[in-house]
């Protein structure tokens, strides 16, 4: 699901895109030459910098819970060193987006909050400068660091993308879910189908709930469908339309619908709404209902023992 | 002329199958041999099949409930059936929804509707 080749997809990034960012990020052929020369001081100086970066990561008691026991730090510490001397690769391709993409993935997925992830940034920026101070003259240094500066805004901006694409993943998969609970029809008895509606009924709503019942009374060859709506807390002109259209709708394929739960409150908005529904058949309660359809089935409900 | 759908004769009812998309030209053709083949049989009922359709627009409604009233004046009781979801729901959303009709689910429930055979 969090796979590096989803991310890809679904970020689009092909070479196309990845030109469209370079020239964005203003990444040239100097900047990668500059750092592929960099490399010897990357391996250098990496442990070094990745330890201390961990030790902001592991004095900061948010970030630190993410970092439970020395193993885990050991590990994450190889990670991060491998990740360090990447930056020192001179190559941007898709392989090398793919790889970032999956590091972002990773991140997502332990939950640790972008502040944190862009955070640890900074400090990774600021160590990389002082050592290049330290080991290269000054102007060599700069031109390092900026080209180190570019590639880090880079990386980051994946990051973020990999965070994003991740949560409207999950709001995706939410509605999804949503969807599926807003129109549970259940088959009641043989023929007979129920449809309890709860909440508020909007268009777009309404059309799901009327293509999902049609396809469920096909189905079963239902000859009658309940829509219960006691749990609907507004009956206003809109959703009586919606109501009549599936009736029509249900009436084509050749069952009938049947309304139940209509309180007194339902009852007297729609009078007074002057909306005519009087082209359906309703019910106050649903057990009404259910003998209704009982009955259009030529069945009924006996009694077997007197109360 | 024979048209381009076949109408069969089942004791004293007509059935029909439509399995081909009803073109403005064939739909008239169509409702001319249904009348036509009523007038000549004087059947009670007729049963028109459409879930081979998996498009009706207006028109060929239009020509179906028309069809049906005038099998009516000629006392011949009219049955749809097998309308798809889909059909049925493009049918409501454009306002068109065949009042007047009887619909039914399937051709053994139409039957069912359609007037028992006389005696």
């Amino acid at each position: 699901m969090n796979s590096p080749v989803n991310y890809m997809q679904r970020l689009r990034i092909d070479d196309k895109e990845l030109r469209a960012r370079r020239a964005f990020y203003e990444i040239t052929d100097e900047d990668l030459a500059r750092l592929a020369g960099l490399r010897a001081f990357g391996e250098r100086n990496g442990a070094a910098i990745v330890d201390a970066l961990y030790q902001l990561l592991l004095e900061q008691p948010e970030s630190r819970t993410f970092f439970p026991d020395d193993y885990t730090v050991s590990h994450v510490k190889a990670k991060q060193r491998d990740y360090f001397l990447g930056l020192f690769q001179g190559r941007l391709d898709l392989a090398y987006v793919e790889d970032r993409l999956r590091v972002g993935a990773v991140h997502e997925r332990i939950g640790m909050p972008p502040k944190l992830y862009i955070g640890a940034y900074s400090r990774y920026l600021r160590l990389l400068f002082d050592r290049l101070l330290a080991e290269l003259p000054v102007d060599e240094a700069h031109a390092a660091y900026r080209s180190l500066a570019k590639i880090v805004a880079f990386d980051k901006g994946l990051a973020i993308d990999t965070y994003i694409a991740a949560n409207l993943n999950t709001v995706a998969r939410h509605q999804a879910a949503i969807r599926e609970l807003s129109t549970p029809v259940i088959r009641v008895h043989r023929r007979i189908l129920l449809l309890p509606l709860v909440g508020t009924v909007d268009s777009h709503r309404a059309a799901q709930i009327m293509e999902t019942l049609l396809l469920r009374v096909v189905e079963e060859q239902a000859r009658a469908v309940i829509v219960d709506i006691a749990g609907v807390p507004t009956v206003d002109t809109m959703v009586a339309d919606h109501l009549l259209k599936t009736t029509e709708a249900v009436r084509l394929l050749g069952a009938e619908t049947i309304l139940t739960g209509i309180s007194a409150q339902i009852a007297r908005t729609v009078v007074q709404l002057g909306v005519d529904i009087s082209t359906m058949h309703t019910r106050a309660r649903l057990e009404d209902g259910i003998e209704l359809a009982l009955a259009l089935l030529g069945r009924a409900i006996t009694t077997t023992k007197a109360d | 002329m024979p048209g381009p759908i076949p109408i069969l004769r089942v004791a004293d009812n007509l059935l029909v199958t439509v399995q081909t998309d009803l073109h403005d030209a064939v739909a008239d053709a169509f409702q001319e041999d249904l009348l036509v083949t009523i007038e000549r049989t004087g059947a009670a009922g007729l049963l028109i099949d459409v879930s081979g359709l998996d498009l009706v627009d207006s028109y060929v409604a239009r020509v179906l409930v028309d069809t049906a009233k005038m099998a009516k004046l000629m006392g011949t009781e009219t049955v749809i059936v097998g309308i798809r979801p889909e059909v049925a729901a493009t049918l409501v959303r454009m306002g068109f929804t065949m009042s007047g009709v009887r619909t039914a689910l399937n051709i053994d429930e139409g039957l069912l509707l359609l007037p028992r055979p006389r005696k």
